[in-house]
C-alpha cells in the first residue's frame, strides 16, 4: 500500500492544490517509482485517495506514455515517433533496437533490462532523433551513439552521452535501505 | 352497304380466311404443346426459380440473420429469428428462418437485399404439393434446396474486406490488437 | 420557471428568423426552428463538449466554420446551415468517422435508428481510406451492457452521462487518440448502476444491451409508452415488442416526469413480466391441492363460499389487501367493493407499510395528502435535505433530480443519512452533499430533534409562527429543552455545532425541499419523525412558501395512488376522512348506497382478527403479507386458519400457496389504466402485450365478484371506472405532462398549531431508545437495493443477471472486526433465530451497521423486531441487533 509507505509525501502533494483531482499524476508518478510501473491496486488506491472512480484514474493514467501499466526494464527506452524525429529517421532508431535487442514496441528483453516504446513528442525537436531512457534524453542519435548508450547502460548502468533529464519529477531520492 | 362489302356477306369470305388458318394448320400438322414431365423446357439465363439459403465452402451458413430481406419483402414471405452464435459471442446468425412460398411473388428483392449473398435463386420450380402447408419452408429445407442447386459455394473469409474490418466475425476470431 | 423573466435574442438560421432565450446554443434554436444540425457528441442533457466536429455551420462575419452545438446564439446571428461549405465540412468529418467504423450494420442491433447510418444516408458519405480499420480486442463481456468499442465514434456522450447525469463515474476513454475507447477499469467487466443510459444515449451501436441483442430490428416493434412499476418516482418508459414479446424498455428524452433517465430496474428490469412460472389460470383448492379450473368454476367458488360467510358471520368476517402495484382504477374498484359489495371497512393497500406515516402527518400539519412540491421544485430548490431517504437505491430517479439541482443549479444539499461518503460502483448522494451527518437508522429521531432544537436554540424561528402560535412555539422549545445536546451527542454522534451549522443553512434557503425516504418511512416512529421534520418548515417558515415543502418519497409505484384512492381502511376517495359524517355523506350520495360504519382494521388488526377467529374470509390482491411480515406477527397461521382466501396474484407466491381460490391477474404491461406517483401525477398506463394465458386485470376480475354476488359493479373497460373516480374526487387525473402541486391548507395549519400539536408533543419530542450494542454484534437493517424492488423483480432475468441472491452489506472496519471478507458466508442470529447469508464489503455501509436487501431475505425477517405505529398502524420491521459469526 502506497499510504502506508509514502504517507508523508501524499500529504505533501495534496495539500499543493486546491483541487484534489490535480494531484493525479504526481501520486501516478509516485506510484510509478515504487513498483516500476503502475498497478491496478495502486489505482485503486489512489482513486480512494481522490475521492475519484477508478475508471477516472484509469483514464489518464492511460492517456500518457509516460505512464507504464505494465512492468518495464531496467532501461525503458522510450523513442520518439512524431513528426520531427520520424523525418529525422526515428524508424530507424527503432529498427537498431530491433536488430540489437530483438524487441519491439511495447516489448522487454528476456534478460529484464530492456524495454521498448514508441512515444510522441518529447520536445526535443532540434536534436531529432531522440530517445529517453528512463529520465535522461539521449539526443541526435547515430548507430554508433547508440551502440555506445547500450553498452554503457548495460555495463554500469548510466552513459555520459545522456542530456538532461529535464522532465519532471526530479530524479527519486535514493530509497532507504537501497 | 358498299357493292364490296355486300359481295362479302353474302360469300361468307370472313368465314373462308378464318378456315383458310385451319385448313393449313391441318395439313401441315406438327404439334407444340410439351410432352412435360418427359420433356422440358430450357430455361431463360435469368430465371427465377425456388429460393435458397446458401452456404460458405466450410459449410458454415452464410446468413447473418441481419433480417433485411425480411424488411425487402414485399409480401412478407419471410420471417427470421436471430440470435447470437451459441458459443460465439457477439456474431449473429438467424436460430430460425421461414419462407412462406405459397405467398412468393418470386421478384428477387430479398436477393438484392442481403448483404452477405446468402440468398440464391435457384432454377427450381417442380414445387406443386398437396398441401400447401409445405410450401412452409423452415431453414434446414431451404438450405437444403441451397445445397443441391449450388454445388459450387464462396470461399469462406475470415474479414471479408479490409474495409469492412470483422463483419460478423466472432470476437474470438478477431486478430490482436496491434499495440 | 414561471416567475423567471428571461431576456431573449432573435438570430436568423437559415433565413427563419427565430427568437430564443438568451444563452441557448445555436444547434438548440435551430431545432427549434425546425432545422435539424446533424450532430453526434451534442446531447440537451449534457454540456456541450464539440469533440465530434460534425455541427458545423456558418455564421455570418465569422472567419471559420463554428460547432453550433458550443456557440450560443447572440442578437442578430445569422447562421447557415446548407451552403455548400457547410456540406463539405459536414461531409469530411463523416468521412474521417467511417475511416474506422466498421459496416457492419447488417449484425448492428443500432441498425435503422443510428444517426451515423441516417448521415452517411443523407450525405452519401463514402470513404477513400483504404487502410485495414481499428480493431480493439474483446477482453470481456459485461453483464446487460455490450460495447462494442470498433463501432464507437468517441463522442463520449456515455462517458459524460455517467458523470453529468448518473454521477456514476463508471465509464472513461481510455487510451488516446483513434485508439481510445470506452471501458471501467482495465478488463474488469463493468459494474455500475446498470442505468442503461449509456445504452440510450449512444448515437451508434458501441453500447447495446445484450438483454435483447440481436432479437429485433428497430422497424418490428410495436411501441406502448406506459409506467415503470419498480417504484414511487412513475418514470414513463417506452415498452416495445415484437409479437406478443417483451424486447426492450427505453424513455424518450424529455418524455414524463423521469425526462427519459431510467434506473437499471426500468431498463432491465422488465422481463419480469413475462416470467414462464406466472399464475395463467384461475387455481381452486381441492383435497388440498391447488388445481387449475376454469374462470366460471373459480368465480362461482368464491361467491358460493363468500355468501355463505356472509350470512353466517356478517360482513366484518372479510377483510381486503391490495398491493401499491395496481392501478388506480383497480384500487379504486377494490375499496368500492370492500365496502358496498361486501360492506366492510377492513381493507388496507400496501401504502401501509410506511407511505402511510407520511400522508398522514401531511394531512395532520398541512391538510394535503399530497407533496406541496414538484420535480422541478426540487431541481430548483436551494437547500435540500435528505432524512433516511438512501435515495439511490430506494428512488433513483427523484435521486437524479436532487443530482441535477446539485450539478446543475448549484444547491445545497444537507444529508441525514445512514451512509458513509464513499466512492462506489454506484453513486452516493452524500458525495454531493455540503454537510453530511451520518446515522444510524434508529436515530434519525434524535437527528431530526437536533436540527429542531438548533433552530430554536438558534433564533431562527420564523418571527410570523412566533406571533401566529406563540404557545405552538413555546410548547415546541420547552420540549427541545428537555433535550441535552450531550445526550444527542451520545445518541447520533454528532455535536451541536454540526447541528448548529445544518439549521443555518435550512432556514437560510428560500426554496427548501425536505425529502424524506423509505428508511425513515418505515422505521419506528416514523410518523412522528414526519411530523417533526413538518414542524421543522413550519417554524422555519417555509412550509407555506412557494417551492417549499415536505415530500415523503412513495416506495411502490401506486402507493400515494392508494391514498388517495381510499384502499385504506381510515380513508375514503380522494383520502377524505372515514370517520368524517359530510365525507362519507358525499360519498354515500355518490355511490347512492351506505357506507358501513364500522371502522375497518388495517393490516396488523386483519392479521391479529384473522388468527382470532373473527375474520373468516380475505381477499387479497397481489399482496404477499406471508412474505413480507416478519414472522412474530404470524401471518401463516392466522391465514391458515381462514374459512376463505382469495389471491389474485402474479406468482405462487407464499400467501398465494396458502389459498383456496388463487386468479391469475394480468400485469401492468397488460393492462390500462392511472398510476399516481409519489409526487401525485397521475399518469396513463398502457398495455403493451395481451394478458398471459387466462389472466385478466385485477378491475375485471373484482367487476366479476361483485357481478356473481348479485351486487354488479359493472364497467366496460378501466376509463368508465377513472370516470366515476374523477366524478368523486373533482379533476382526478388530469394526466397533463406535469402535476399541479396543492398548496398548504391554511386553516390546516391553524388547526395544528392551535390544538393539533398537543395531544401527542411530549412523545415525539422525546429521543428515540439508545440501541447498547454490545460486541460481536452489528445492527442490521433491511434495505432496498438498486437492483430489485420487492419480490416481483426477483422474477426478472436481466436484475438477476446483475444480483442474483441476497447479501449482507458491511463496512470494511466491521469487516476486518469479524475477520470477513467479500464473498465469506456469514451467520446472523439473535434470539429469534437465525439467517446466513453472503458478505459484501462496501465502504458507504457505516460502521457498526449492516445491510440486507429485504428481496431475497423471507427467512431472515424472523431476526426483526416489529413495532406497531400507535396512530398509524404502521409496522416497522426494519432494524435488528444481530451477532455476527463466520460461517464455513
Amino acid at each position: 500500500m502506497l499510504k502506508d509507505k509514502y504517507q508523508q509525501e501524499i500529504d505533501e502533494l495534496l495539500s499543493r492544490y486546491p483541487v484534489k483531482r490535480s494531484a493525479l499524476i504526481p501520486l501516478l508518478y509516485l506510484a510509478q517509482r515504487d513498483e516500476g510501473f503502475v498497478s491496478e491496486g495502486a489505482m485503486k488506491e489512489i482513486a480512494g485517495l481522490l475521492h475519484l472512480t477508478p475508471p477516472q484514474v484509469y483514464e489518464t493514467a492511460t492517456f500518457y506514455t509516460m505512464i507504464n501499466l505494465k512492468p518495464v526494464g531496467k532501461f525503458h527506452l522510450q523513442v520518439c515517433k512524431s513528426l520531427m524525429c520520424a523525418l529525422a529517421g526515428s524508424d530507424t532508431v527503432i529498427g537498431w533496437v530491433k536488430t540489437k535487442l530483438g524487441i519491439g514496441p511495447g516489448e522487454t528483453t528476456t534478460d529484464g533490462l530492456f524495454t521498448l516504446s514508441a512515444v510522441e513528442c518529447l520536445a526535443a525537436c532540434g536534436t531529432a532523433p531522440m530517445m529517453q531512457v528512463n529520465d535522461d534524453y539521449y539526443e541526435r542519435l547515430t548507430e554508433d551513439t547508440f551502440d555506445r548508450i547500450l553498452a554503457d547502460l548495460k555495463k554500469d548502468g548510466s552513459c555520459s552521452l545522456k542530456t538532461g533529464p529535464f522532465m519532471w519529477p526530479e530524479p527519486a531520492p535514493a530509497k532507504p535501505g537501497a | 352497304m358498299t357493292f364490296k362489302a355486300w359481295i362479302r356477306t353474302i360469300t361468307f369470305y370472313e368465314l373462308v380466311v378464318g378456315m383458310k388458318a385451319t385448313m393449313s394448320h391441318l395439313l401441315h400438322y406438327k404439334p407444340i404443346t410439351m410432352q412435360y414431365p418427359h420433356e422440358k423446357r430450357a430455361l431463360p439465363d435469368n430465371y427465377r426459380g425456388m429460393l435458397s439459403l446458401l452456404r460458405y465452402d466450410d459449410g458454415t451458413e452464410k446468413c447473418v440473420g441481419c433480417d433485411l430481406c425480411e424488411a425487402a419483402c414485399p409480401s412478407r414471405v419471410i420471417r427470421v429469428v436471430s440470435a447470437e452464435v451459441p458459443g460465439e459471442p457477439t456474431k449473429r446468425y438467424s436460430k430460425e428462418y421461414y419462407m412462406d412460398m405459397t405467398r412468393c411473388l418470386f421478384c428477387g428483392l430479398c436477393v438484392d437485399a442481403c448483404p452477405v449473398d446468402a440468398l440464391g435463386m435457384t432454377r427450381e420450380y417442380e414445387w406443386s404439393v398437396y398441401d400447401k402447408r409445405q410450401l412452409h419452408l423452415n431453414k434446414e429445407q431451404l438450405l437444403a434446396i441451397g445445397d443441391r442447386s449450388f454445388p459450387v459455394r464462396e470461399k469462406q473469409l475470415e474479414l471479408q474486406h479490409p474495409n469492412v474490418a470483422f463483419f460478423n466475425v466472432a470476437f474470438k476470431h478477431l486478430p490482436q490488437k496491434p499495440d | 420557471m414561471a416567475n423567471q423573466t428571461t431576456e431573449t435574442v432573435r438570430l436568423m438560421i437559415d433565413g427563419i428568423s427565430i427568437s430564443v432565450p438568451k444563452g441557448t446554443l445555436v444547434i438548440e434554436a435551430a431545432r427549434q426552428a425546425g432545422v435539424m444540425i446533424p450532430h453526434f457528441c451534442y446531447h440537451p442533457k449534457l454540456k456541450p463538449d464539440a469533440n465530434c466536429r460534425m455541427c458545423l455551420v456558418e455564421i455570418e462575419r465569422v472567419r471559420k466554420l463554428q460547432t453550433s452545438c458550443s456557440t450560443v446564439a447572440t442578437e442578430g446571428m445569422a447562421v447557415r446551415t446548407a451552403t455548400t461549405v457547410v456540406n463539405d465540412a459536414h461531409k469530411s468529418v463523416l468521412e474521417f468517422i467511417l475511416a474506422n467504423h466498421p459496416l457492419d450494420c447488417p449484425v448492428c442491433d443500432q441498425g435503422g435508428r443510428c444517426d451515423l447510418q441516417d448521415f452517411s444516408h443523407q450525405y452519401t458519405a463514402t470513404s477513400r481510406f483504404a487502410e485495414t480499420k481499428r480493431i480493439f480486442q474483446k477482453e470481456y463481456f459485461s453483464p446487460l451492457i455490450e460495447t462494442q468499442m470498433n463501432r464507437c465514434v468517441q463522442c463520449l456522450r456515455c462517458v459524460r452521462y455517467c458523470d453529468e447525469v448518473m454521477d456514476v463515474k463508471a465509464l472513461a476513454p481510455i487510451g488516446r487518440g483513434t485508439m481510445t475507447e470506452i471501458k471501467s477499469f482495465g478488463n474488469h467487466p463493468l459494474d455500475c448502476e446498470f442505468c442503461g443510459g449509456c445504452v440510450q444515449i449512444c448515437p451508434v451501436g458501441a453500447i447495446t444491451s445484450r438483454l435483447s441483442m440481436y432479437e429485433y430490428r428497430p422497424w418490428m416493434l410495436k411501441r406502448a409508452d406506459t409506467i415503470c412499476t419498480f417504484c414511487g418516482d412513475g418514470c414513463q418508459i417506452t415498452v416495445q415488442t415484437k409479437d406478443q414479446e417483451l424486447i426492450e424498455v427505453n424513455s424518450a428524452h424529455s418524455g414524463g416526469r423521469n425526462n427519459g433517465d431510467l434506473c437499471a430496474r426500468g431498463y432491465f428490469g422488465f422481463h419480469a413480466a413475462s416470467h414462464p412460472d406466472r399464475v395463467t389460470h384461475p387455481l381452486i383448492r381441492r383435497n388440498g391441492t391447488l388445481v387449475e379450473a376454469t374462470w366460471e368454476e373459480a368465480l362461482l367458488f368464491v361467491a358460493e363460499q363468500t355468501n355463505r360467510i356472509k350470512q353466517a358471520h356478517g360482513p366484518q368476517a372479510f377483510g381486503g389487501l391490495i398491493s401499491g402495484r395496481c392501478t388506480n382504477e383497480e384500487l379504486y374498484l377494490f375499496q368500492k367493493f370492500m365496502r358496498l359489495t361486501i360492506g366492510t371497512n377492513n381493507l388496507d393497500s400496501s401504502a401501509r407499510y410506511g407511505h402511510v406515516n407520511g400522508v398522514q402527518a401531511m394531512r395532520r400539519v398541512q391538510g394535503t395528502h399530497r407533496w406541496t412540491v414538484t420535480f422541478e421544485d426540487i431541481v430548483q430548490a436551494d437547500v435540500l435535505l435528505l432524512v433516511g431517504t438512501n435515495i439511490t437505491e430506494a428512488n433513483p430517479i427523484t435521486g437524479l433530480k436532487v443530482k441535477e439541482a446539485v450539478k446543475k443549479q448549484e444547491a445545497t444539499l444537507l444529508t441525514i443519512e445512514a451512509l458513509q461518503p464513499a466512492v462506489g460502483t454506484i453513486s452516493n448522494i452524500t458525495n454531493l452533499s455540503k454537510q453530511h451527518l451520518c446515522v444510524a437508522p434508529s436515530q434519525f429521531g434524535a437527528a431530526v430533534l437536533g436540527l429542531l432544537k438548533a433552530v430554536i436554540e438558534g433564533d431562527h424561528v420564523d418571527p410570523g409562527i412566533r406571533q401566529r402560535a406563540s404557545d405552538y412555539v413555546s410548547a415546541l422549545s420547552h420540549a427541545v429543552r428537555q433535550i441535552a445536546w450531550e445526550d444527542l451527542a451520545v445518541s447520533t454522534g454528532i455535536s451541536s455545532d454540526s447541528f448548529a451549522q445544518m439549521a443555518a443553512s435550512v432556514v437560510r434557503g428560500r426554496r427548501v425541499v425536505v425529502l424524506a425516504g423509505q428508511i425513515l418511512l418505515r422505521s419506528q416512529g416514523g410518523y412522528g419523525m414526519c411530523l417533526n421534520l413538518l414542524d421543522l418548515l413550519l417554524l422555519s417558515g417555509k412550509l407555506t412558501s412557494p417551492g417549499c415543502g415536505f415530500a415523503p418519497l412513495a416506495e411502490e409505484n401506486n402507493d400515494q395512488g392508494a391514498v388517495e384512492m381510499g384502499a385504506v381502511a381510515e380513508l375514503l376517495p380522494g383520502a377524505l376522512d372515514l370517520t368524517d359524517q359530510d365525507s362519507r355523506d358525499r360519498m354515500a350520495r355518490a355511490w347512492k348506497e351506505e357506507l358501513p360504519l364500522v371502522p375497518g382494521g388495517t393490516l396488523i388488526e386483519m392479521v391479529d382478527r384473522a388468527s382470532a377467529g373473527i375474520i373468516k374470509s380475505l381477499f387479497v390482491v397481489g399482496e404477499n403479507p406471508v412474505g413480507s411480515l416478519p414472522s412474530q406477527i404470524r401471518a401463516k397461521e392466522a391465514l391458515s386458519k381462514l374459512d376463505l382466501l382469495v389471491c389474485q396474484e402474479l406468482f405462487l407466491t407464499e400467501t398465494a400457496a396458502l389459498a383456496h381460490v388463487v386468479l391469475p391477474a394480468a400485469s401492468a404491461m397488460e393492462k390500462a389504466g392511472t398510476f399516481t406517483n409519489t409526487e401525485g401525477h397521475a399518469q396513463a398506463v398502457r398495455p403493451a402485450i395481451d394478458p398471459v394465458g387466462d389472466s385478466r386485470p385485477d378491475w375485471e376480475i373484482l367487476s366479476a365478484f361483485s357481478v356473481f354476488l348479485g351486487a354488479p359493479l359493472e364497467y366496460g373497460e378501466a376509463k368508465e371506472i377513472l370516470k366515476e373516480i374523477r366524478s368523486v374526487i373533482p379533476g382526478y387525473g388530469s394526466l397533463g405532462p406535469s402535476p399541479i402541486a396543492p398548496t398548504a391548507d391554511p386553516s390546516a395549519i391553524d388547526r395544528y398549531v392551535t390544538e393539533g400539536y398537543r395531544h401527542d408533543v411530549a412523545i415525539r419530542y422525546t429521543l428515540p431508545p439508545r440501541a447498547v450494542r454490545q460486541e460481536g454484534t452489528v445492527q442490521l437493517g433491511l434495505v432496498q437495493s438498486l437492483f430489485h424492488s420487492g419480490k416481483f423483480s426477483t422474477h426478472s432475468k436481466g436484475l438477476l443477471q446483475i444480483e442474483p441472491s441476497a447479501f449482507l452489506q458491511m463496512n470494511p472496519v466491521d469487516a476486518a472486526r469479524f475477520a470477513l471478507g467479500s464473498g465469506d458466508r456469514v451467520r446472523l442470529s439473535n434470539n429469534r433465530g437465525q439467517f446466513i447469508t453472503t458478505v459484501k464489503v462496501l465502504e458507504r455501509v457505516p460502521e457498526g451497521l449492516a445491510w440486507l436487501p429485504d428481496h431475497f431475505a423471507q427467512e431472515a425477517l424472523r431476526l426483526f423486531d416489529c413495532v406497531i405505529d400507535p396512530d398509524t398502524k404502521v409496522p416497522s420491521f426494519r432494524t435488528a441487533t444481530v451477532s455476527v459469526l463466520k460461517a464455513t
